[in-house]
């Protein structure tokens, strides 16, 4: 799982060494690091990572220990890889209906229609949905066409 | 070798001609082959001498050629005294039980006899029993031209992908829809003008609900999954959707997309054919007749085979498939001459 862990460190030698080290021991694999000495305040430098950690509770027990060290924690949230998927559907769909049978995952971005009043109306959305869940988000999708008698097209 | 062939119509013709033109070719590999028996729905020739190919290929019915045409007789019988060692078998597909190329397929491999087919019917009723019977009797039992007609898969997967493992196959395997998705693509046309112009060229089935509802490419599926997935699927099994739902303002939203709308069969997690939104510069986005294969493995990746499906480039698969028969008997010709020298 990847975060964006953004600490505060003093702007002193060796404090980023420092601060590694509980990311390291607490199996925090570093994908990208910034440094942003361009934004000190305070004698604090912010420090941008992207870190893989095994599970939530990695993380936690990285902040448990970087907040020991008296590193300040600005954020921590897990990033989400999300694709984007374009899908069409013919048949009398309604986008209303559509968002709020509440797709699992499925953020509608973006939407398109042709000949609305006809029973062969065209809905094209554009989708963002997590990676992981791409293949079931589209199953729902499909679950709900096919209840309102409408054809999915989803990507190959 | 001695070859039968079952089934004189539009692959059977032009398989007689291509055997006459290549006639040099074929005699390197084996100076003994010979085209000894021909049957068509109603009769059949039989010279054990070998038919006379140039004379075989003038003619569009086998009661034409100048010799005696054993009418009302059937094509079991020539299979019982053809005394062949291979039958090529093109009678037209027959979803629903196979037959009648399924009785004839199963006669000659319990005779011993290898199989070359362009005939689907028969292997997606009944895949596994032949596979298994030509096993048993020590026969080959092969059928490049039942999937996307000249696109060698079968053939490629068998000899030049041993060692990988086929994670997916994806497939725009009907030439008539890809025709339509085409025509409505670049033209702007509707699917009920642009299928009226695809009969109009001759190139739907009879029944056009075959080619349109998806059942052909279906059949296709279903011969892919089993034999180069090792799957047991049967033609229920596949999620079938066609392309008559496909309009116009879907076919341009999707342009505008950078998409191309095609029929697809898709064997991995689901086992289905389904109209699909194709990106534009993906290599399964070919158009017009042409069909295309794409096969990911899990050491060569993802390979892309394109070529035409159907009419009579589907001539050339079928011979391939004969002259891998003759090269295979050779060699086991060989191998049991030198064991009873040892």
């Amino acid at each position: 799982m990847k975060f964006d862990l953004t600490i505060a460190l003093a702007d002193r030698p060796g404090e980023l060494i420092r601060a590694l080290e509980p990311i390291a021991k607490n199996g925090g694999n570093i994908i990208s690091i910034i440094h942003e000495r361009e934004k000190p305040s305070d004698a604090f430098v912010p420090v941008s990572l992207v870190v893989d950690f095994p599970s939530k509770w990695n993380l936690r027990k990285t902040i448990e220990d970087l907040k020991r060290l008296g590193v300040a924690i600005i954020r921590s949230e897990e990033i989400i890889d999300t694709t984007r998927v374009t899908a069409i559907l013919i048949g009398s769909v309604d986008i209303k209906r559509l968002a709020e049978a509440g797709i699992r995952n499925v953020k509608i971005v973006g939407f398109e229609v042709s000949a609305p009043t006809s029973k062969d109306a065209c809905l094209k959305l554009e989708l963002e949905i997590p990676t992981e869940h791409v293949e079931e988000a589209l199953d729902d999708i499909r679950r709900i066409a096919k209840a309102e008698n409408a054809l999915l097209l989803s990507p190959i | 070798m001695k070859v039968i062939l079952v089934g004189f119509g539009f692959i059977g013709r032009g398989l007689v001609k291509t055997f006459h033109e290549k006639l040099d070719k074929i005699r390197i590999l084996d100076r003994e082959f010979k085209l000894v028996g021909v049957s068509d729905s109603r009769g059949y020739l039989y010279d054990e001498d070998g038919l006379d190919l140039e004379k075989l290929a003038d003619v569009k019915r086998l009661s034409e050629y100048p010799n005696e045409y054993r009418e009302g007789g059937s094509a079991e019988e020539l299979i019982e005294k053809g005394n062949a060692d291979l039958m090529v078998e093109t009678t037209p597909t027959n979803i629903k039980n196979g037959e009648p190329g399924l009785t004839f397929m199963r006669k000659a491999l319990s005779e011993g006899i290898h199989v070359v087919t362009s005939n689907k019917g028969p292997l997606v009723v009944a895949f596994r029993d032949l596979t298994m019977l030509a096993e048993k009797n020590g026969c080959h039992l092969l059928y490049e031209g039942t999937v996307a007609g000249a696109v060698p898969i079968f053939s490629l997967v068998r000899e030049c992908l041993q060692g990988d493992k086929i994670r997916r196959i994806s497939g725009i395997l009907n030439g008539t829809t890809n025709y339509i998705l085409s025509r409505m693509y670049f033209e702007g046309t509707s699917f009920e003008l642009a299928l009226k112009e695809a009969q109009e060229r001759g190139i739907t089935e009879r029944d056009s609900s075959y080619d349109v509802d998806g059942i052909d490419a279906a059949c296709k599926v279903v011969i892919l999954a089993n034999a180069l997935m090792n799957r047991n699927v049967k033609f229920e099994d596949v999620e079938r959707t066609g392309i008559r739902r496909i309009t116009q303002e879907a076919v341009s939203l999707a342009k505008k997309s950078n998409f191309a709308i095609k029929l697809v069969g898709t064997i991995d997690r689901r086992i289905e054919v389904a109209p699909k939104l194709v990106p534009i510069n993906h290599p399964l986005c070919v158009h017009g007749t042409l069909n295309a294969v794409y096969i990911e493995t899990d050491l060569a990746k993802e390979l892309t085979l394109v070529g035409y499906g159907a009419g009579k480039e589907t001539v050339s698969a079928v011979l391939n498939d004969v002259l891998t028969v003759m090269k295979r008997t050779q060699v086991e010709n060989h191998k049991s001459w030198k064991r009873s020298r040892a």
